[in-house]
């Protein structure tokens, strides 16, 4: 109890290190890779692969690649993109793509808060628990192919550039928020734990003194909710990759794919750096809410004076 | 409103509506990789870098003679020396003057070592050098006596003040956002390409203002979009949907000669298929009738028919088809059982063995040939299946085939690999057979290496006639039909679909936007 702050500070500390570690280990696999990493640019029977290692700096082996790359990237320098857009700096690209996948994540978190607002506050009774699992069957790709079609078909061929961004994210965000069971698990999750707590015997003695459930309660379940929401929003991230390729939106994760797809290894460097801070922020947001909670917790409360000791 | 007034109005108006750009939106396959020519790997890239640039002499696909929109005319200027003498007013896209300093900018790139181009390499030993006499007058040496040299110029050229030097590399924002001279002016994005209207120039006036490439969806998104006018052309259509389109009044079907033939590699490097007779005997199992009706539907005898089988590397309609070379059509069993076992393997029960061990073969396809022939990958290894062999399928991503199988590096992941070539008029088949070596078979899937096979080639590029080019051809054929490196399928046309608002829209082979100046739109 006394070392609560032990793990906050573990979180802390792996949001910092995730934005290196992550770009470390695709350094490495790049090295592992069959070939040179300057022949899967281009094969030495098509391209002079010593004139790009050169280029690229793929020359003088993993390590001064790693530590030039990280160097510059603290910098806000990210280099340019290889392949996939080839020679246009990757800050321009992700200046472009990191709106539209904030956008989409933002809107994705709506069902899924919603979904633990009503979970909390058990609006929806466990007899509509079938009818949540259903809705919640179908495969984030499914859903995706299908945003995709309306928005194809609906806006293919258009100068309505603006409103079809606007419609794919909207739908995208629709697809993540209710496919694989994100918005019906956030709704069952929340309200499972919720009523777990409430039936503790604690709980009931303080409803006896004439306090509430919610105050009682609410710091104790805290810590397993954050978590829980931060593991919602994770698995958000996960499939935003596919729904941002399916759907068509231009957003991280969809450079992320075409990236990894075409080899383009300074714009995976990128973008797997940009979800391992995204992942950090998260880390982040989650050890200070533990903190707050365990100070709220370890507060002594005010009204309450020690009876002197006979 | 009195007259006038309403004349004015009506004047203003047809002002307006003629003054709000045509965009003419059109789905390709992929979105192009490269816009710098020398970087071009697939068509989508070539089709793109058609609408940028210009390429110094390029064949009318309405005559079939070799033209310029750059160059008003030339001469001999000694037996290896040609004369350019350029049009004027030329201007690239960013308003600079085209002059014979770009040309020879081109030249020097092509020839600098530095530049790691395969594209480049190919046009290296075609040119010594190039002098600029004049603002715009070049003249290029060639390293020997060429029978037509214009044809040796049919490259894009580029702009010399967008590079540092000769030496290009592939990862230059030229490459996304490139300065040409050709109809179009734009830059590619991560989602599509965009095209606008340079009319800057004296040698490009198009009539369509603006064009944007889109990557192709699911076909039956295109065909839906294309129909309710969303779209307005699709460059290849998939053989299943293509009588659905082609009944729509909206769409008009096009042919886009691609000269393309589709085809299965053998892996000679696996020892038993390193015997010919198995190999023939696989040519025997095959069943291309039966391939044919099941992956794009068309049966025997059809009229019409796109799909044409073939029994070598091209196409019945080229001077090259050696017609004396039967297409073998359907299966032969005992034929194929023959030679099988003259090679050495045994059947036991329903399969084949080769040294007491169960013959498994590997069979991959480039992924995009699905969308044109449906299961084409899972037909086959059905029927060899049924003929006795276990195998395992795959499908190979543009990407991995770009990267390994053309570049040689599959043999030790594939037996089989199921691909198609498409060629420009001038068909040269050379770096598919030749042995690899340096600026020698770089397309040569396998690394098949035959000598007899190598001297046929030799003798094409040695060729000062085109009966002598044609007759090592026709060689070719029959050599390749007995020796079969490849198992030889057929050339299935390639369908464009346009909807009629577009007009004049031919569509020149291989290249495809070759005459988009001519090209319009109208709504009438």
């Amino acid at each position: 109890m006394k070392k609560w702050w032990i793990r906050p500070s573990i979180r802390v500390f792996s949001a910092f290190f995730l934005p290196i570690l992550v770009p470390g280990i695709i350094t490495l696999f790049i090295w592992a890779l069959p070939g040179d990493p300057a022949s899967n640019i281009c094969p030495p029977e098509q391209c002079d692969t010593a004139i790009l290692a050169k280029e690229f700096n793929l020359d003088q082996g993993a390590w001064v690649f790693f530590s030039d790359w990280l160097f510059e990237a603290f910098g806000g320098d990210f280099g340019r993109s290889w392949r996939v857009m080839q020679g246009v700096e990757i800050q321009e690209l992700l200046g472009d793509a990191f709106p539209n996948t904030v956008l989409l994540l933002l809107f994705s978190l709506i069902p899924i808060t919603i979904g633990a607002v009503l979970g909390s506050l058990e609006v929806i009774r466990s007899k509509w628990d079938p009818i949540l699992i259903i809705v919640g069957v179908v495969p984030v790709v499914v859903l995706a192919l299908i945003s995709a079609a309306i928005v194809e078909i609906n806006y293919a061929g258009s100068n309505l550039d603006v409103q079809a961004n606007w419609a794919r994210i909207c739908m995208g965000a629709i697809t993540l928020g209710f496919a694989d069971a994100a918005f019906s698990g956030s709704l069952i999750g929340f309200r499972d734990t919720c009523t777990q707590e409430k039936n503790q015997r604690y709980v009931g003695v303080s409803i006896l003194r004439g306090e509430t459930v919610l105050s009682n309660t609410l710091p104790n379940v805290s810590n397993a909710l954050i978590g829980q929401y931060r593991a919602r929003i994770l698995h958000i991230l996960s499939g935003l990759v596919i729904v941002e390729v399916i759907v068509g939106i231009n957003g991280v994760g969809a450079l992320l794919w075409k990236g990894t797809l075409t080899q383009d290894f300074g714009l995976v460097l990128a973008t797997a750096t940009i979800f391992a801070v995204l992942s950090g922020g998260l880390l982040i947001v989650q050890a200070i809410l533990e903190c707050v909670v365990a100070m709220h917790v370890r507060k002594a409360p005010s009204d309450v004076r020690l009876a002197e000791s006979v | 409103m009195s007259i006038k007034r309403a004349l004015g109005v009506c004047t203003a108006l047809g002002v307006i509506a003629s003054a709000v750009a045509v965009n003419v939106q059109f789905y390709d396959e992929n979105l192009p990789g490269s816009l710098n020519p020398l970087y071009a790997e697939s068509m989508v890239d070539f089709r793109a870098q058609e609408l940028y640039f210009d390429r110094l002499f390029y064949r009318d696909p309405i005559d079939n003679r070799l033209d310029s929109k750059i160059v008003k005319r030339f001469e001999m200027a000694g037996a290896t020396k040609i004369r350019l003498f350029l049009e004027e007013g030329l201007k690239w896209h960013n308003g600079d003057e085209l002059t014979a300093d770009d040309i020879c900018f081109t030249i020097k790139a092509i020839m600098d070592p530095k530049t790691t181009s395969a594209r480049a390499k190919a046009f290296r030993k075609s040119f010594t050098d190039c002098q600029v006499e004049k603002n715009s007058v070049a003249v290029i040496e060639f390293p020997e006596v060429y029978h037509k040299p214009i044809s040796r110029l049919n490259f894009a050229v580029l702009p010399k003040k967008s590079f540092k030097s000769t030496a290009i590399l592939p990862n230059t924002e030229f490459s996304t956002r490139p300065v040409g001279s050709g109809p179009m002016s734009g830059a590619k994005s991560t989602s599509y390409a965009i095209f606008k209207a340079h009319r800057d120039s004296s040698h490009h006036k198009p009539k369509i203002d603006k064009m944007r490439l889109n990557q192709a969806q699911d076909p039956v998104v295109q065909i839906n979009t294309i129909k309710g006018g969303g779209m307005h052309g699709i460059v290849s259509v998939a053989p299943p949907y293509r009588p659905e389109l082609a009944s729509s009044s909206e769409v008009v079907m096009k042919t886009y000669d691609l000269r393309s033939w589709w085809f299965i590699a053998l892996n000679e490097k696996n020892p038993m298929l390193a015997k010919k007779e198995v190999r023939q005997a696989l040519n025997y199992l095959i069943d291309r009738n039966d391939l044919r009706e099941k992956t794009i539907g068309v049966k025997k005898g059809d009229k019409e028919s796109p799909c044409e089988l073939i029994s070598g590397p091209f196409v019945q309609s080229s001077p090259y088809y050696n017609r004396g070379i039967p297409v073998v059509e359907r299966r032969y069993e005992a034929k194929a059982a023959s030679l099988l076992n003259r090679a050495g393997l045994e059947k036991k029960g329903r399969s084949w063995y080769y040294n007491g061990e169960q013959v498994r073969l590997r069979i991959g396809m480039k992924e995009t040939l699905n969308k044109e022939a449906p299961d084409l990958l899972d037909q086959i290894g059905n029927q060899l299946g049924e003929a006795g062999f276990d195998r395992l399928v795959y499908k190979i991503n543009a990407e991995e085939w770009t990267r390994e199988v053309i570049s040689g590096k599959a043999s030790s992941k594939y037996d089989m690999v199921i691909g198609k070539w498409s060629f420009n008029i001038d068909e040269n088949v050379n770096n598919l057979f030749e042995t690899r070596g340096k600026d020698k078979g770089t397309r040569n899937i396998f690394n098949y290496s035959n000598p007899e096979v190598d001297a046929i080639l030799e003798r094409f590029n040695a060729a000062r006639r085109d009966s002598d080019a044609k007759n090592a051809y026709l060689d070719l054929h029959a050599k390749l039909s007995d020796e079969l490196p490849y198992l030889f399928l057929w050339k299935l046309d390639t369908k464009s679909a346009w909807r009629k608002e577009i007009r004049s829209n031919i569509i020149a082979p291989y290249y495809y936007f070759t005459m988009i100046d001519d090209w319009k739109y109208s709504n009438k």
